[in-house]
């Protein structure tokens, strides 16, 4: 089982599944720390959401984003609720939540504030019909994240740099 | 003093040989270290070839299990990599921003075009982690086209000896199917072709499904899966007038 932490948000990736987390770098304005995790090789270059990376999904896959968004979302009612829910239900997963609507897929999205950091959880499930076996994966991963308050020493802009 | 005399000439003649066998093999380790591409002395001399062991899936049942790769990434994000969570082929190289036989696989496992790797053959980058590396050398070696993942646990775990130094793992086994030194970069992707054949051979691996089809091949096989389900062309399922035609178990969008 591989630990990967960075930016405030740690993982003890279940098995099978890889991950990294990271924060775009930004040509204009501020970026936030990104997570992704997933059963199948992750490409270097995907969108935040997993576009580039859900059409490479077999039916037992799954994909999921930790996205973090600005301050300026903390206390707004989209990032209400307070933490990430504890786990999913198969009702929980519909293809009509899929960013890019992929025929037999599933996914579910949800905001949430946690250690005063607003964040957005989206899963993606290979295969609908499967909800059975892969929600529980998806539960065990949501399980497996720490995040902890934004520190400032851990801000990319504050990373101790040469001249 | 004829026997004092000899006795001199005997202990100088057995010191003498013992200096001349530590020299000897204080020289066959700097040689070793060279051609591990961490020797110390004339970094101009050209790499001497270095004996390379990818051995085939048959004759290394032994090589064991290949643990997932974590660490961070060199502008410090974190990164892990997975082995076994695909049917592909993953080749690890364990390389140093330091090493003079290190330079020719940066360049060449970061150009997939130049190595001619087998299809479906990832390549990931693995160095020390940020308490044996410089990230900012690490980082000026890289394209950002393959994983490249600092890490030190990675270099215990798969034993590593020194750079360059390479392992290939089976993606649907999980397991090393070879490793070992390769001092050019021709030896390294003919070593993991044959590796790939003999795969092929022993019917290992893929047990997730061959490469997928594309084009007019993908059209084919579809079409050839739905005759055989008794669904020809102008059968009323393939034109979904709503959203239930297409997935009738579907459930509402949770109300969250």
């Amino acid at each position: 089982m591989a630990t990967i932490g960075a930016h405030g948000i740690t993982a003890r990736l279940p098995s099978g599944f890889e991950g990294r987390i990271f924060v775009r770098p930004a040509s204009v304005g501020v970026t936030y720390p990104v997570g992704q995790f997933a059963t199948f090789p992750i490409p270097d270059d995907l969108g935040d959401f997993g576009s580039g990376a859900v059409t490479l999904m077999g039916p037992s896959d799954v994909f999921a984003t930790l996205f973090e968004y600005g301050p300026e979302s903390l206390g707004t009612a989209l990032f209400a609720r307070p933490g990430r829910p504890t786990a999913f239900a198969e009702t929980d997963f519909s293809p009509m939540t899929l960013r890019r609507g992929i025929p037999g897929q599933s996914g579910t999205q949800w905001f949430f504030t946690e250690s005063g950091r607003p964040f957005s959880f989206y899963a993606v499930l290979g295969s609908h019909a499967q909800r059975p076996t892969l929600v529980p994966r998806v539960n065990t991963l949501l399980s497996s994240l720490t995040l902890s308050p934004a520190a400032v020493a851990d801000l990319p802009a504050a990373r101790p740099q040469w001249n | 003093m004829v026997a004092l005399v000899i006795v001199s000439t005997f202990v100088v003649l057995l010191l003498g040989i013992l200096v001349a066998g530590l020299l000897r093999s204080h020289a066959d380790i700097l040689r070793s270290l060279h051609e591990l591409g961490v020797g110390v002395g004339d970094p101009s001399a050209a790499p001497v070839a270095a004996p390379v062991t990818l051995t085939t899936p048959a004759s290394s049942p032994a090589l064991g299990a290949a643990p997932a790769v974590a660490g961070v990434t060199p502008t410090g994000d974190a990164r892990a990599v997975a082995v076994d969570n695909s049917d592909d082929l993953t080749l690890l190289g364990f390389l140093s921003s330091g090493c003079t036989g290190c330079a020719g696989f940066w360049a060449a496992l970061q150009d997939p075009g130049l190595l001619q790797l087998p299809d479906r053959t990832r390549v990931v980058i693995v160095t020390k982690g940020p308490d044996r590396e410089v990230p900012s050398e690490v980082r000026s070696r890289t394209t950002g086209r393959v994983p490249v993942v600092m890490s030190t646990d990675a270099w215990v775990d798969y034993q590593v000896p020194g750079s360059p130094f390479f392992v290939l793992v089976d993606g649907a086994t999980g397991h090393k199917v070879g490793q070992g030194v390769a001092s050019q970069v021709g030896q390294l992707a003919e070593l993991v072709r044959r590796a790939e054949h003999d795969r092929s051979s022993a019917g290992g691996g893929r047990g997730r499904g061959e490469a997928p089809l594309a084009g007019p091949a993908r059209e084919a096989a579809t079409d050839d899966v739905l005759a055989k389900a008794g669904i020809l062309p102008g059968d009323p399922s393939l034109y979904p007038r709503t959203f239930d035609d297409v997935f009738p178990h579907a459930r509402s969008v949770p109300a969250e």
